[in-house]
């Protein structure tokens, strides 16, 4: 009934921390997110209050979500390369606007896919979808306006002498933060903490992706003078037979 | 009306579920932070509740085991399973529970698998 750990190795030690933390964390998220349903269930509020409760709601979801993606770097390292299996791109990419719509309930989002294929099969885990997610996530919060349009390519291709397929988001008017343009994103945390905790999405994203075996990138899409544009692209390596 | 067991070792989270579920015209039969004492209330008790919510991590008796227990007495027991360990679910429905929810959850869904399940004869 009872786990053992052990605690000897620092590593085992942070991750046994971070489950006990994480799990509190999650039941504080439980008690709130319910006691702001149960303030905009009271139908004598002004619609100014009933604003800020509902604004509060989506930063309970990210609060949740970054909690789940220390669990899941914590769980990279583990990764076995013959554990890993044929995922379907298309499967995150499908659920994305309802997905983008739970997280940013207050704008407007409009995903267009661009794809020749209907299946995009690809080596990996679960945590590809997660993957996906972080970086549809990060391109809407790196947009400044309520009115958000996304655009998703999945090409094929062949990258070091086998086949690929790559995952290409584009926002026209999101912005990369301007240390993210000089330096590889892995690097940042070690020159500027502050500034890894604004791209924290960006940096899981490099680390899931190299997991298992695949690449992410962040690139401006800025052209012509324009100030705006940021384009994620994820590589994976494509499934055998698929 | 249906009849709620809360089974959660977190206090402010049993007294959440316990005003949402009465706000919403259940009728929470009883509370237990532990799953040997949800086990034990359970077996003492001759109004068994319609829904057992139970949480998994908990001190004494986790609530997969808790769940086998329950099980063994009562097969037909409906149980809904509400926990932030998400590796947990297979476990869990494997115990017996008819639901999974992870934490945090909207309590609309919990209410609306409960109306499910509790629709289930």
């Amino acid at each position: 009934m009872t786990e053992k750990h052990d605690l000897k190795k620092p590593l085992e030690q942070f991750a046994f921390y971070m489950d006990l933390l994480g799990h509190d964390i999650l039941n504080n998220n439980q008690a709130v997110l319910g006691y702001l349903e149960l303030i905009l269930a009271e139908p004598g509020f002004e619609k100014k209050v009933r604003k800020y409760a509902e604004r509060a709601i989506p930063h309970i979801r990210t609060s949740t979500l970054l909690v789940e993606n220390i669990k899941k770097v914590l769980a990279t390292r583990d990764i076995d390369p013959s554990s890993l299996k044929p995922i379907d791109l298309m499967g995150p990419v499908s659920r994305a606007p309802k997905n983008l719509e739970r997280f940013f309930p207050d704008r407007t989002i409009k995903v267009n896919v661009v794809s020749k294929a209907e299946e995009a099969w690809v080596m990996g885990n679960s945590a590809v979808s997660d993957l996906v997610d972080n970086a549809l996530i990060d391109t809407v919060k790196l947009d400044p306006d309520r009115s958000v349009g996304i655009t998703i390519k999945l090409t094929e291709h062949e990258c070091g002498g086998r086949m690929c397929w790559s995952l290409r988001i584009e926002n026209p008017n999101a912005a990369l933060p301007p240390i993210v343009r000089d330096t590889e994103i892995e690097s940042v945390h070690l020159e500027d903490s502050s500034t890894a905790v604004r791209i924290v999405g960006m940096l899981f994203a490099k680390m899931i992706a190299s997991s298992v075996g695949g690449d992410f990138k962040a690139e401006d899409l800025r052209s012509n003078g324009e100030k705006r544009g940021v384009a994620f692209t994820i590589t994976l390596r494509k499934a055998d037979g698929k | 009306m249906t009849s709620v067991l809360i089974v959660d070792d977190e206090l402010f989270i049993v007294e959440l579920y316990r005003d949402i579920l009465q706000l919403r015209g259940y009728r929470v039969t009883g509370t237990a932070f532990d799953g040997e004492e949800a086990l034990k209330k359970y077996t003492a008790s001759t109004d068994k509740p319609d829904v057992i919510i139970m949480d998994h991590r908990m001190p004494v008796m986790n609530g997969v085991d808790a769940t086998k227990e329950i099980m063994k007495l009562n097969p037909s027991q409906k149980v809904i399973f509400v926990s932030a360990d998400v590796l947990v679910e297979k476990e869990a429905r494997d115990a017996g529970a008819m639901e999974f929810l992870p934490k945090p959850f909207r309590m609309d869904d919990l209410i609306e698998k409960m109306e499910r399940i509790v629709s289930v004869r």
